[in-house]
């Protein structure tokens, strides 16, 4: 098992969003986390990237073995966990080149193995700019400024073929974008599946999903997952919206 | 208010009073120009300076009183009676360490005295450059309007009456038309002298389309082991750029943590000059570098930016005065600020456009970042327009370190600390970008980061 998630709960600011969710990922998987608004998708991938603004106050996230809650978001990061931001940010005066070079090394420190220099990184990133169909001048700019969404997007995606974690969270990265930027991103997430890479895609509709046939999908209402199925899941609520399942679960 | 009011105000002047631990700084700096009168032989560098020690005795040092000083306080500086003494011995291997990691012409002034035998032999230097110390200068009675500016305002200003008082030496760099310098020119001025007193006398002519590069920094070499060190400078430089002329100009103020550095630098250009100023701000515990720049032509362009990190207790003040006096002036600044622990930042600009100066376009912009909860930012940009057809804009912002960035780093497995280095370091090294000579840019972004970085 690559992530065991237990009856996870947690509040920001004294809210309680996640109530009790519970997920398990083996290695290579695709799970795909579906729920409208306000349901709690985002909080999830926020809360296993670490962000610090929510506070787990029950249950246990297990990755790799190791109790994933203990670690800072950057351990997390080093040890294989990747977030595809909802929002990506930009931050002036630092250049892409830097900033995945430092990372590339913080996580290659983790394995154990030597820190790129320069030219090793040149060579590195080139290959994934063109496995990926990227701008060449995408590592000279700074992170994200001037950047379209799509752009800013299909850094991310960028960012997590640089770092190769074992565990892709991606958090409606497919929000916004237009149907090329998304044929890239879906493109990105494909080139980059293999038998020990998991993902877990949160999104609001089934477009991407389309692109990246999830192996299961998960329906997460009010802080829990209220429905799992396979991929025809997305299209009985393609057809028939949360409305019927919320119903059910609200009866049961 | 009514006319009798302000007509009494005008019949009695004001008689400024201070008190006895600023009186007797005061009367301090006029004994050291008496000393300097007493060993000098020309009457007319005698006469500068006493008509310097009589206004310094009426105006004397800013108090907190004066609205241009109210953030900048001296109230520390004035407990010490700064000395004023000779060159003192030291060795190229004492100062090996300041020196620049690319080429350059080096001049060396030692504790504000120029030393001879750690410059460069300036009677080599290239076709149409020409450089001098002051002191030979004065040495020189029919040379003395060399030394001073047509419209020189030195008097404005209460550390520049203090330098003509106290004038000793400083550089005089004159480059004659068509002339381009290819070498930057590097001053190194370095305080080696316990409460002593650096008085640098400047003056910078760069003729009809000549282009030059000074890079000026400031730097202690103090004792080992000795916190305790301060020394004082105070430099005002006068600065011509005449037409079509260029001139590049890179200073950097890292001296010892205890000392204090006031520059106020006089800039006059003439039509379609191009001067670019970049001031980096890391060291002493006051420092305030002024620059009043006035752009008397057509098509003029200026860059003014400034870079400062002030930590512990400093009071970092850089501030500027522009005047675009005629028509399509370009006129761009950028100033930020790091300020961490209890540090001060101060920035006060002001660009007047006079009622000639149609089409100008004057930028300011003032941006700074709070590393702590006790730092603190005071800053005041002005305009004042006077033309109706301008394009001017000044704005400031503070704040702190954006969470979300720190985040993002973190989300890719950089360190927090690092990740706030990153961001903060990035911040900061903005107004080094335009800084055009790239080798010269990298020698400042790795002083400020060094100084970032502890």
């Amino acid at each position: 098992m690559l992530l065991k998630v237990e009856n996870l709960q947690a509040q920001i600011e004294e809210k309680q969003i996640l109530k009790g969710l519970n997920l398990e990922v083996k290695p290579g998987e695709v799970h795909a986390i579906m729920g409208p608004n306000g349901s709690g998708k985002s909080t999830f991938a926020s809360v296993l990237a670490g962000r610090e603004d929510y506070e787990v106050t029950e249950g246990s996230v297990e990755f790799d073995g190791e109790d994933l809650l203990e670690m800072d978001t950057e351990e997390r990061a080093r040890k294989g966990v990747f977030l595809a931001f909802q929002y990506p940010v930009e931050i002036p005066g630092v250049s892409n080149k830097l900033f995945m070079q430092t990372a590339v090394n913080a996580v290659r420190e983790e394995k154990g193995l030597p820190p790129f220099d320069m030219f090793d990184f040149d060579e590195y990133a080139q290959e994934k700019i063109e496995l990926l169909n990227m701008r060449p001048d995408l590592l000279e700019r700074s992170v994200n400024v001037g950047f379209s969404g799509g752009e800013k997007k299909r850094n991310d995606i960028f960012q997590m073929a640089l770092l190769e974690p074992k565990l892709c969270i991606l958090d409606e990265t497919d929000s916004g974008l237009d149907i090329d930027a998304l044929r890239v991103v879906a493109n990105g997430v494909n080139a980059l599946r293999s038998e020990e890479r998991s993902f877990i895609v949160v999104t609001h509709y089934q477009r991407l999903l389309d692109y990246i046939k999830p192996d299961h999908v998960h329906v997460l209402y009010n802080g829990r997952i209220v429905k799992s199925g396979g991929f025809e899941l997305v299209h009985e609520l393609e057809e028939n919206g949360y409305d019927d399942i919320i119903q059910q679960y609200q009866g049961e | 208010m009514t006319t009798l009011s302000s007509s009494t105000r005008e019949s009695k002047p004001l008689v400024k009073k201070f008190s006895p631990v600023v009186k007797a700084a005061m009367e301090h700096y006029a004994q050291l120009s008496d000393d300097l009168n007493k060993a000098s032989d020309h009457e007319n560098v005698v006469s500068l300076r006493q008509k310097a020690k009589q206004l310094f005795l009426q105006e004397g040092f800013p108090t907190r009183r004066d609205e241009d000083w109210g953030y900048t306080k001296l109230t520390n500086f004035v407990q010490t009676h700064y000395r004023l003494e000779g060159l003192s011995q030291i060795t190229l291997a004492d100062i090996q360490k300041f020196l620049p990691s690319y080429p350059a012409t080096r001049i060396v002034m030692v504790d504000g005295w120029f030393s001879e035998s750690l410059s460069d032999d300036l009677s080599v230097l290239p076709k149409g450059v020409s450089v001098e110390s002051i002191d030979d200068i004065l040495e020189i009675p029919a040379s003395m309007d060399k030394l001073i500016g047509p419209q020189t305002q030195i008097d404005k200003e209460p550390f520049g009456v203090l330098n003509t008082m106290l004038l000793s030496d400083g550089y005089f760099l004159q480059v004659s038309r068509n002339t381009t310098v290819e070498l930057p020119i590097f001053v190194l001025n370095v305080q080696t002298q316990n409460q002593h007193v650096s008085n640098l006398r400047n003056r910078i002519i760069i003729e009809q389309n000549a282009e030059a590069t000074v890079v000026e920094s400031y730097v202690s070499l103090t004792p080992e082991q000795n916190e305790e060190f301060s020394g004082l400078t105070n430099v005002v430089s006068e600065i011509e750029v005449g037409q079509d002329a260029r001139f590049n100009q890179v200073v950097v103020q890292a001296q010892a943590e205890r000392s204090y550095y006031f520059a106020n630098q006089f800039v006059y250009q003439a039509s379609r000059s191009v001067f670019n100023t970049l001031y980096s701000g890391t060291g002493s515990l006051t420092s305030r570098h002024q620059n009043h720049l006035q752009m008397d032509g057509e098509h003029i362009e200026s860059i003014q930016n400034s870079a400062c990190y002030a930590s512990g207790e400093q009071i970092m003040d850089s501030r500027t005065y522009t005047e675009h006096n005629e028509v399509n002036g370009v006129s761009q600044q950028l100033h930020k600020y790091v300020l961490d622990d209890s540090a001060i930042g101060v920035f006060n600009g002001m660009i007047k456009v006079a009622r000639a100066a149609q089409k100008t376009d004057g930028q300011m912009d003032n941006k700074n970042l709070l590393l702590s909860n006790s730092a603190q930012m005071d800053t005041k940009p002005q305009l004042e327009i006077y033309a109706d057809d301008v394009k001017c804009s000044h704005g400031s912002a503070t704040g702190q370190i954006n969470k979300d960035q720190v985040f993002y780093l973190q989300a890719r497995g950089i360190p927090k600390a690092q990740a706030i280095r990153m961001i903060t370091e990035a911040f900061l090294l903005e107004p080094v970008e335009d800084i055009r000579n790239p080798e010269i840019g990298k020698w400042v972004s790795a002083i400020l980061s060094q100084k970032l970085n502890g």
